[in-house]
């Protein structure tokens, strides 16, 4: 049997044959000159790029979104959205990286700086004299849907303060939460550990890093590999003692799997047991479900309607892990919910994209396919649901409709979460 | 979750195989590496276009048929039932909102012209590619577009008019149909369908038409809304238009694979791409699972039956090394290769009876399951079709489409029986 699995990066650019089937799914090229598409820009110019060449080929290469949609519909297996994310990395490397690419890449601290004083953050941050400045000093998009902090505390905070709570059972399973659900969106893990709980599971939550991808995205390789190892320290051992770590944010899960060990070139032993070890949530549920194992005890949800009409996106990040959609599997076990499923290509935030200034009308067009599905689903939908935080706060920004992750979803189907407070169904009895 | 059928491939063939199952009631998946051919294709059914060696097109295919030789896949089938699988499938397309013309004479093929001029024969034409019937006299005015890559007016009215058709050609300004500097056909084919774009096409294109010609575009002429641009362009020239096909991507071949995916994800046929099968299990001469490759750990696709539909060498259902080794990138399963790397090619490069290497493939039985070399069938639930069957040279034979379609109902057909 011939293996093609995760072949190197650079020698899949020898399968591209030109067919230009990715140009022809590239969301990004679609609405703008400024990127003339993912085979030129990828494969194409790769053929031009050395490690001792003074200058890339292309600088267009900066328009990457970096979604990997072209990965996915490439039917030869040409690993262009990597080709592309390290020729970014080159450029960064040579010319260095404005004030506001280290800034978006520093998720963590940023997140740890405004959760001393949310409130006042969040006031000093998401007013309009603040928005201008940060627009015309450091290039972020005035109107770019950037992340509050959570006021109720972050998510370690409730951890903290509900520890004597916690499920004790022989059956564990190691939660990543990352950055945004740590600091913004604590709600969405405690909805992650309410469904895990709710399996019978002891979950263990350890002190983690950011899982370094805003840091890949924008180009700055070795402070990502920072990271990398601190979580390979923190983490390998659970996943040696055979423990699985599963994760709500498909960003972070698909960095721990894949990114950072193919883009870092990371081999080691601790990588590889972090990188075998780790699901995302519902592709976990999803073999819980095969083995039979998974509760079916549903409730409908309640809604205005006979039945909820959800519009579900799977956002890249979760496509790129190459699982099909198990959230929409496991979703469609519920009774009374109408799922809708998206076949838009990207919202077009892609992490940190659409927040600068020179891409923000880029992301906002690659993104009218995804608001029109949602908007075409009617009047009476409450929110849309979608598994990545920074595709969730688009979602809303492009169509005024909140926007919920599945797992919310499916910890209010066991009754177990206020899909409309945010909050557990417990704590806002107590 | 678990299917009745699993179909590995994305192309003509698994849909079309997807197509017959589901209607027939099978709860059916497919999974694929990438998107299938069908973005290389003209979005005609080319079914046979020409006998190995010959010189001429087919003008007849369905007679043709009874001169290939026995082993073929359409000498197995006979032309009744390739007749009788041709028009359930152009009724289905119908439904799913794609009309195709056969020629006239009854069970001929259609000769149009190609992006370089040359004539090419098909059997079912898309509506907007049949008004380039090179047996009908009306002469032809060939339009390109300044600046649009790989169509060339100007060679294809020469080669054309070399060949005895009347036809001559203009150019426009690709300002007519965009503003922006880059476009490939499929963002040309999306421009078009933003309001008044066509009014516009219409205003720069009625100066050069002389009355009686018909107008030959390159195959851009909407996505979603092609048949109404296409339709509003000709009323507002008050002259017939057709399309030509460019080279991939194929906008004809893009909105026949549009039409196929959404018709069955409409009927609940899961379609998920990316995937690359790494491995299988089977147990007692059946298949269990096939398993894709992920992120961190393969992922086990079960089913009842599997059908296999990965193409060709071109599609990627075969590999090959330069030790001369050459293998079904799935099941590993044996293939008609001659064991001999020398006796692979011709002496020529554009050798018209073909090259051996490209007849070889995946030997079946009547009832399409991969066989060993006693024609014993491998597995009792594993089926193929379209391009990696052998003793077929599809793209010699200018069969693609048709061998994708035909085989693939046929083979969703014996597996249902």
């Amino acid at each position: 049997m011939h293996s093609i699995s995760w072949h190197s990066v650079d020698h899949s650019l020898d399968e591209c044959i030109k067919c230009n089937i990715c140009t022809s799914y590239c969301p990004v090229s679609a609405v703008t000159d400024r990127f003339p598409g993912p085979k030129y820009v990828g494969p194409q110019a790769q053929r031009f790029r050395s490690p001792h060449q003074p200058h890339s080929p292309d600088d267009s290469v900066d328009y990457c979104s970096g979604c990997r949609v072209c990965n996915e519909v490439c039917p030869t297996g040409v690993k262009i959205a990597e080709i592309n994310a390290r020729a970014r990395a080159q450029i960064v490397a040579e010319r260095g990286l404005p004030l506001r690419n280290r800034l978006l890449g520093r998720n963590e601290l940023l997140g740890k700086l405004g959760s001393l004083a949310p409130a006042a953050a969040n006031l000093a941050l998401h007013n309009p004299l603040s928005r201008l400045l940060a627009e015309k000093t450091l290039g972020i998009a005035r109107h770019a849907p950037l992340p509050t902090w959570s006021t109720r505390g972050t998510f370690g905070d409730w951890l903290r303060r509900t520890a004597h709570r916690r499920l004790r059972s022989e059956k564990k399973v190691v939660y990543f939460h990352g950055c945004a659900t740590m600091y913004y969106e604590p709600f969405i893990g405690q909805a992650a550990v309410a469904v895990l709980e709710h399996q019978g599971y002891e979950v263990i939550v350890p002190p983690q890093n950011c899982c370094g991808l805003p840091l890949l995205s924008n180009g700055e390789f070795p402070a990502a590999e920072r990271y990398h190892q601190g979580n390979v320290a923190r983490l390998a051992g659970f996943a040696r003692a055979g423990l699985p770590i599963v994760g709500t944010s498909t960003s972070c899960t698909l960095t721990l799997k894949e990114e950072a060990p193919e883009l870092l070139d990371r081999e080691d032993e601790g990588t590889a047991a972090l990188r075998q070890a780790t699901w995302d949530i519902f592709e976990w549920l999803r073999a819980l479900h095969e083995q039979g194992e998974l509760r079916t005890d549903f409730q409908p949800i309640p809604s205005s309607g006979a039945s909820l009409v959800l519009p579900y996106h799977a956002p890249c990040q979760l496509r790129a892990h190459r699982v099909g959609k198990p959230a929409l599997e496991i979703l469609a076990l519920i009774p009374g919910l109408d799922l809708r499923e998206s076949h838009a290509r990207c919202c077009g935030i892609a992490g940190t994209y659409g927040y600068k200034t020179e891409k923000y009308q880029i992301a906002m067009d690659v993104g009218q396919e995804l608001f029109d599905f949602v908007q075409a689903q009617g009047e009476a939908v409450p929110y849309s649901a979608c598994d990545s935080e920074t595709c969730r706060w688009q979602l809303e920004h492009g169509t005024g409709l909140p926007s919920r992750h599945p797992i919310e979803v499916l910890a209010a189907a066991y009754g177990l979460y206020d899909l409309e407070q945010r909050r557990l169904v417990r704590e806002a009895q107590s | 979750m678990r299917p009745d059928l699993l179909v590995i491939g994305a192309g003509l063939a698994g849909l079309s195989a997807a197509l017959r199952a589901t209607q027939a009631g099978l709860r059916v998946r497919i999974i694929a590496k990438g998107l299938g051919t069908l973005h290389w294709s003209t979005g005609n059914l080319d079914l046979l276009g020409y006998l190995p060696g010959a010189p001429h097109p087919v003008r007849k295919p369905m007679e043709a048929i009874y001169t290939l030789p026995e082993s073929h896949p359409y000498a197995r089938l006979g032309p009744e039932r390739i007749g009788h699988c041709l028009s359930w499938w152009q009724k289905a397309l119908g439904a799913a909102g794609l009309a195709y013309r056969p020629a006239t004479p009854a069970r001929s093929n259609w000769l149009l012209p190609s992006p370089a001029g040359a004539v090419r024969p098909t059997y079912l034409a898309t509506e907007a590619q049949a008004g380039g019937d090179l047996s009908q006299a009306e002469p032809m005015l060939i339009v390109g577009f300044q600046g649009m890559r790989d169509f060339y007016p100007h060679l294809i009215a020469e080669n054309l008019t070399r060949q005895g058709y009347a036809a001559r050609a203009a150019t426009l300004s690709l300002a007519v149909i965009t503003r922006r500097q880059d476009s490939n056909t499929l963002h040309l084919a999306q421009e078009l369908e933003r309001p008044g774009r066509v009014q516009e096409l219409a205003a720069a294109l009625r100066p050069l038409v002389r009355p009686g010609e018909r107008v030959g575009l390159p195959a851009i002429l909407g996505l979603e809304r092609h048949q109404a641009i296409w339709q509003g362009l000709a009323t507002a020239l008050d002259a017939p238009v057709f399309e030509i096909p460019t080279l991939p991507p194929s906008v004809p071949g893009i909105r026949l694979h549009r039409a196929l995916t959404r018709h069955l994800e409409a009927q609940g046929v899961q379609i998920q791409v990316g995937l690359t099968a790494i491995g299988f299990q089977a147990d007692r001469g059946r298949i269990l699972a096939v398993e894709t490759e992920s992120s961190a750990r393969p992922w086990r696709h079960q089913a009842e039956g599997f059908l296999l539909a990965t193409g060709g060498i071109l599609g990627g259902g075969f590999n090959s090394d330069p030790q001369g080794r050459f293998w079904e990138v799935v099941f590993n399963l044996p293939l008609t290769v001659p064991q001999d790397r020398n006796a692979w090619f011709r002496p020529h490069f554009l050798a018209p009876e073909g090259h051996p290497v490209f007849r070889g493939g995946l030997a079946v039985d009547g009832c399409f399951r991969p066989v060993d070399g006693h024609g014993t069938p491998l597995y009792q639930n594993l089926w193929a079709a379209g391009n990696l069957l052998a003793h077929v040279d599809a793209i010699q034979e200018r069969s693609v489409e048709g061998l994708a379609v035909i085989t693939g109902m046929a083979a969703a057909e014996a597996l249902l029986a």
